[in-house]
């Protein structure tokens, strides 16, 4: 590392001669190669964490795995795999609450943003708006495992309100108990998208909206036909972060549902979990991860990487 | 012009009703929540739901009597801590080398360490776990240390990113006449700079640490690695049923701090969550 501070000095009293031209070539090999020093060890660790564990699902999935007992199976895994109504059931369902919950948030969270972001009391707004988000998810999982199922507050206030007449059996149903997934999703993380949408409005251009308004543009048009192109780069990031945390859910259905009733609110998470950690089947297990990992991939090339360069410039 | 202004009063009214429901749909459920942590056990479960319960201190007593909670804190606070140094050691330089730097790979390296954000921690978890248990770490905070710091390296390295960015290049170039080398314009010019930008990336790191449950779940099986989030799941007494009023508690106790600390970097928050894409 010293060497490179001796390289500049060495570079600028480099007079004609043998040693200091050896010098200086060795210098030269090591400024090109200082950058690639300086993120070597990040990404040496993050190979660590991610292709020594790649590699070992891509080869557990061709086994049959029971404790210490490895036994070479083929492609036996991904055939059953592909024929497990579970396995389906889990995409299906990671997929149906995943977007319903999403496209909730994010219709909220640009609503609230543009009822809030020219608002006086936009300090205080935030700040009230921010407090879901700042709990555990483990803590909010259990906030609605308890007003939905073990507290039976919920029905009791649709009761008090007159919209129904008993209990609700919230986990006896398929959709009810995906929509109590989707209701502890979206109060928690709208937030997030609210903080993000709320600085880009408050970032734009305020003699824009100024001269529109002067022109007789109300605020649903300035927000329709001026905020909302200038957003569309913000939106994008924001939901594919949003999206890549909400197709991984887990926490909310290991507390809240445990895939009840009859694994219709399992999500591929959950389902990989099972099979590994309740049934103790890894090879089944480690074939499900390679399926969702060939998946992730292909969403980060088509997705992730063109919302984040369109979010830079 | 009385209309206009009929009009201009009716939509602030509007606004407010909007704001207002949804400030109520905030809070509501985190003030019920806390009324829980204050009540006795027998006013949790119940035929009707109770909305005025007698206040007690029940679960603060039954939380640091009957559970390790000290351990608990000190897991959290140990293993995020720890994580956090791991990352800003290694995110630092590597951002520093994306930001300043062209060569070859450059774009391909960057991108590799933003796609590690999206994976799963299902997909990994397995190899994980057994990557653990041989090197004998499971149910350690150094296994939960190591793995929240990967979980968080890419959000904190393109946080740095983006800060770094952002800085003249000639406050650089001056230095550099000057005869300064490259490792010491990033440690006295560059890092006092983005400080600010630093810290919410080490903010941000820290409560996703805390949050993180799937990987604690498999890592941690006892008191010594067991952290706040992971805990709150096993408060659960056999035939008592899940023990709600102590899950409350913890929850609050975990959210003060973070409360708060956010609260004192909002102005970066929207910067920091969209890991830079977003100058807020």
């Amino acid at each position: 590392m010293t060497d490179t501070s001796m390289s500049g000095t060495g570079v600028a009293s480099a007079s004609p001669g043998m040693p200091d031209r050896h010098f200086k070539r060795r210098s030269k090999r090591l400024r090109v190669m200082f950058p690639y020093l300086l993120v070597t060890p990040a990404v040496a660790f993050l190979l660590m964490i991610t292709l020594y564990p790649g590699a070992y699902a891509i080869i557990q999935s061709l086994f049959y795995v029971k404790f210490a007992n490895w036994q070479f199976v083929g492609t036996e895994n991904y055939r059953d795999l592909f024929g497990d109504r579970e396995f389906w059931t889990a995409l299906w369902n990671t997929f149906v609450i995943g977007g319903v919950a999403l496209t909730l948030e994010c219709v909220l969270a640009l609503l609230i943003s543009f009822y809030a972001y020219r608002d006086p009391w936009i300090k205080g707004w935030r700040i009230i708006f921010l407090v879901p988000m700042l709990f555990m998810p483990s803590a909010v999982a259990f906030i609605w495992k308890l007003a939905f199922m073990d507290g039976r507050v919920i029905s009791d206030l649709l009761i008090r309100l007159g919209f129904i007449d008993n209990n609700i059996g919230w986990t006896s149903s398929i959709w009810l108990s995906r929509l109590t997934l989707i209701v502890a999703d979206v109060w928690q993380w709208t937030p997030f998208l609210f903080i993000i949408f709320v600085a880009a409005l408050q970032g734009q251009d305020e003699e824009v909206e100024e001269a529109a308004r002067l022109d007789g543009a109300g605020w649903a048009q300035i927000f329709w036909n001026i905020s909302l192109p200038m957003m569309r780069p913000v939106i994008a990031v924001a939901v594919v972060l949003r999206g890549i945390d909400i197709m991984t859910m887990f926490t909310n259905v290991y507390i809240m549902t445990q895939g009840t009733p009859g694994g219709t609110t399992e999500t591929i998470s959950y389902f990989i979990y099972r099979i590994g950690f309740k049934s103790f089947n890894f090879g089944y297990a480690s074939a499900a991860s390679v399926v969702m990992l060939i998946m992730t991939l292909i969403i980060a090339q088509l997705i992730v990487k063109r919302a984040f360069k369109s979010g830079k410039e | 012009m009385a209309s206009q202004r009929r009009k201009k009063n009716e939509s602030h009214l509007f606004r407010y009703i909007i704001l207002g429901a949804w400030a109520l749909f905030c809070l509501v459920p985190v003030l019920w929540f806390l009324s829980i942590g204050l009540r006795p056990r027998t006013e949790i479960i119940t035929q009707q739901p109770i909305y005025w319960p007698h206040f007690s201190l029940d679960a603060w007593h039954m939380v640091w009597t009957d559970w390790p909670m000290g351990y608990y804190l000190r897991n959290s606070v140990v293993s995020i801590i720890g994580s956090v140094v791991i990352d800003l050691v290694l995110a630092i330089p590597a951002a520093y080398s994306l930001a300043r730097y062209t060569y070859r790979g450059r774009e391909d390296i960057g991108f590799y360490i933003l796609s590690t954000r999206m994976m799963a921690p299902a997909i990994v978890a397995i190899p994980i776990f057994f990557l653990f248990k041989n090197m004998d770490l499971l149910d350690t905070v150094w296994a939960l240390m190591i793995i929240y710091a990967a979980i968080n390296l890419s959000l904190i390295t393109w946080i740095i990113r983006s800060y770094m960015l952002d800085i003249p290049k000639e406050l650089e170039d001056a230095a550099r006449t000057d005869g300064a080398s490259d490792l010491r314009i990033l440690w006295e010019i560059i890092i006092p700079v983005i400080l600010p930008g630093i810290i919410t990336a080490g903010v941000i790191g820290a409560i996703f640490a805390i949050n993180e449950f799937l990987f604690t779940l498999l890592i941690a099986s006892t008191k010594s690695a067991y952290t706040m989030s992971v805990a709150l799941a096993n408060f659960t007494g056999g035939s008592d049923g899940v023990i709600y009023n102590a899950i409350a508690l913890v929850a609050f106790i975990a959210f003060v701090p973070v409360f708060l600390v956010v609260v004192a970097i909002q102005k970066h928050l929207s910067r920091g969550l969209t890991m830079g894409a977003v100058k807020g």
